[in-house]
């Protein structure tokens, strides 16, 4: 899962050194329309639905952070 | 009549010297201490010894950086908001079409600017002394010197620049839209009308400092005495962390961009059991087209808002036309861009030249005040596009051609008809997609490229032939142009299509972005 996630990141900002970054969000790394593509991509590829309860820095600030609010939501299907 | 924007600022400083002017998360500012602080770096600039031209600000996003542009105007000085995360490459051109006669920041980003300095050394001719770094909190240490600030007043005229606003240029250079205190000031107070902003009210600013539609959350605290504060950035991917800010800061007014609703949306805001807004009465959307289906979304969840749809370029002092909503939009109903505000005149103009007929398609132009003084340092490009009305043969009134068509309904309201060239809107920056070709282009491996917008996903799109690889094109194209310019989809083919006569095959390119999976 991390990898495929990672992949989604990737190719969205191929820039950012996502293996390292902790604050994707917090530390302004990612742009708004960064997250609503990826928030697409993560809903389609898993088979989720990502609220907007879930878009908060703490989840996405980086790959490990990611892939575990998908877990989560995974698991809650 | 107020012939200086900085009036505006002494009579709120007189009547509410102790009201907030400017906040952000942990620091705010009174207009007293706004105006303090704005005489005092007003002063510094005056003691030094500087070359003629204007300043640039290279600050971030906070409200230290309104008290530097409002010290350099006390200089009767320009300023132009500069970015400092912008990539070298920009900064430079844009340093080089402005010859700044020096450049203010702070101890925060006086590291960054410092790392600058071969680069703006070369665009001012190499004189190092000639374009000095200034830092703000020095300048803030200057006593107030009334008498040299009261001596430059009176040497301005109310046709004077004020800001000088960079923006995307498709020979890849960007274009500095320089506008004078007076245009400011008829747009300002034809926006506070419009929208009945008053004293009482609380501005959520979007926008970066150094974009255009910044000025609103600028300048109507000075104007009415209303309090801007400034939502920081990473909000607008966070909702529920947006929504709660605004409700803590009780927002009661925004101007965003088109582009700030729709993501939102996208992110569900609206979704879930959300408290909403119930403090946000007025709200001003501009920059891109808003599709009915987003409108009508923040409309029946804000009953009591006003929504108002704003038209209008940089060059004509970020507007031109508005709407204001009196119904709950469709969600395929196209919204009209209005009526001209006070002081503003809409031309429709025909290919031929001559005045579009009655509900015909026509290139909207512009006059009045609020047109901007031109492009910094650059005659050409001013030429082209501010021209003299030619239906006004027997006077001089100048106009300024948009670029953008549009059509008169029969009530009166003009409609949006999209463009003559390929600018396009993305997330309410201005972008030209030659631009991004121009760029693609001068990296080895790229033979062959083009750059298209695919409009109901809001995504840019750079397709390209050559032995690049897809990663290193997108790499290259970060350390040129700003973040929001770089394609997000970039694909690399055999070939680009053909047309018969040689050209690039645009509609085939839209089928392929259609056919992307990730796009689906």
């Amino acid at each position: 899962m991390r990898d495929s996630i990672l992949e989604i990141l990737r190719e969205q900002r191929p820039d950012v050194d996502f293996e390292n970054e902790t604050q994707l969000v917090s530390g302004g790394v990612l742009e708004s329309f960064d997250i609503v593509s990826i928030v697409a991509e993560l809903d389609d590829e898993f088979d989720i639905s990502i609220g907007p309860k879930d878009l908060v820095a703490s989840n996405f600030d980086s790959v490990e952070a990611i892939t575990e609010m998908v877990e989560r939501l995974t698991e809650e299907e | 009549m107020e012939k200086n924007v900085l009036q505006w600022l002494e009579m709120t400083a007189g009547r509410l010297p102790e009201k907030i002017a400017y906040s952000e998360a942990s620091a705010s500012l009174s207009f007293g201490q706004v105006l303090i602080r704005s005489k005092r770096v007003g002063s510094a600039i005056l003691s030094l010894t500087l070359s003629e031209g204007p300043l640039a600000v290279m600050m971030g996003r906070d409200i230290s950086t309104i008290t530097a542009d409002l010290g350099v105007v006390y200089s009767g000085r320009a300023y132009a908001p500069i970015d400092a995360t912008l990539p070298d490459d920009r900064i430079k051109k844009i340093l080089d079409r402005l010859q700044p006669a020096g450049i203010i920041s702070d101890k925060e980003h006086l590291e960054r600017v410092n790392s600058l300095r071969g680069l703006y050394c070369s665009a001012v001719d190499g004189k190092e002394e000639a374009c000095p770094i200034l830092c703000l909190e020095d300048l803030l240490l200057k006593e107030t010197d009334e008498e040299a600030l009261l001596s430059v007043r009176k040497s301005m005229l109310e046709t004077d620049p004020l800001y000088i606003i960079f923006t995307s240029g498709s020979s890849g250079n960007p274009k500095g839209v320089a506008t004078s205190h007076h245009s400011l000031m008829c747009y300002i107070s034809a926006y506070r009308d419009v929208m009945g902003i008053a004293e009482e009210d609380r501005l959520g600013c979007q926008a970066p400092l150094d974009y255009i539609a910044a000025v609103r959350d600028i300048y109507l605290p000075l104007l009415t005495g209303a309090q801007t504060y400034l939502i920081p950035k990473e909000f607008f991917m966070q909702p529920t962390e947006l929504f709660q800010c605004m409700r803590e800061e009780g927002i009661t007014a925004v101007g965003w961009s088109a582009s700030a609703l729709s993501v939102l949306s996208a992110l569900g805001c609206w979704k879930d059991d959300n408290t909403g807004l119930p403090g946000l009465r007025k709200i001003c959307f501009s920059g891109s087209v808003l599709p009915g289906k987003v409108l009508s979304e923040w409309q029946r969840n804000l009953p009591e808002a006003k929504f108002v749809n704003q038209y209008g370029p940089t060059e004509a002092t970020a507007s031109c036309t508005y709407y204001i909503l009196d119904h709950v939009v469709r969600e395929d109903e196209v919204i009209p861009i209005g009526i001209p505000y006070d002081n503003y005149r809409i031309l429709l103009l025909g290919e031929d030249g001559k005045e579009a007929p009655a509900g015909e398609e026509g290139e909207i132009c512009v006059s009045g005040p609020i047109l901007a003084l031109g492009y910094w340092n650059d005659p050409e490009r001013t030429q082209e596009v501010f021209i003299q009305n030619p239906l006004k043969g027997p006077y001089g009134e100048r106009i300024y051609r948009t670029g953008d068509i549009g059509r008169l309904r029969e009530d009166g309201l003009l409609e949006f008809h999209g463009r003559r060239d390929r600018q396009i809107k993305y997330m309410g920056h201005r972008v030209e997609l030659d631009e991004i070709e121009t760029a693609s282009y001068e990296m080895d491996g790229v033979d062959s490229c083009a750059a298209l917008f695919q409009e109901d996903k809001e995504v840019l799109w750079l397709f390209f032939a050559g032995n690049g690889e897809t990663k290193d094109v997108i790499l290259y194209l970060r350390k040129k142009l700003p973040g929001f310019m770089v394609p997000r989809k970039v694909k690399k083919l055999e070939e680009l299509p053909k047309l018969p006569n040689g050209k690039t095959d645009m509609t085939r390119l839209k089928e392929e972005m259609g056919r992307s999976r990730r796009s689906k």
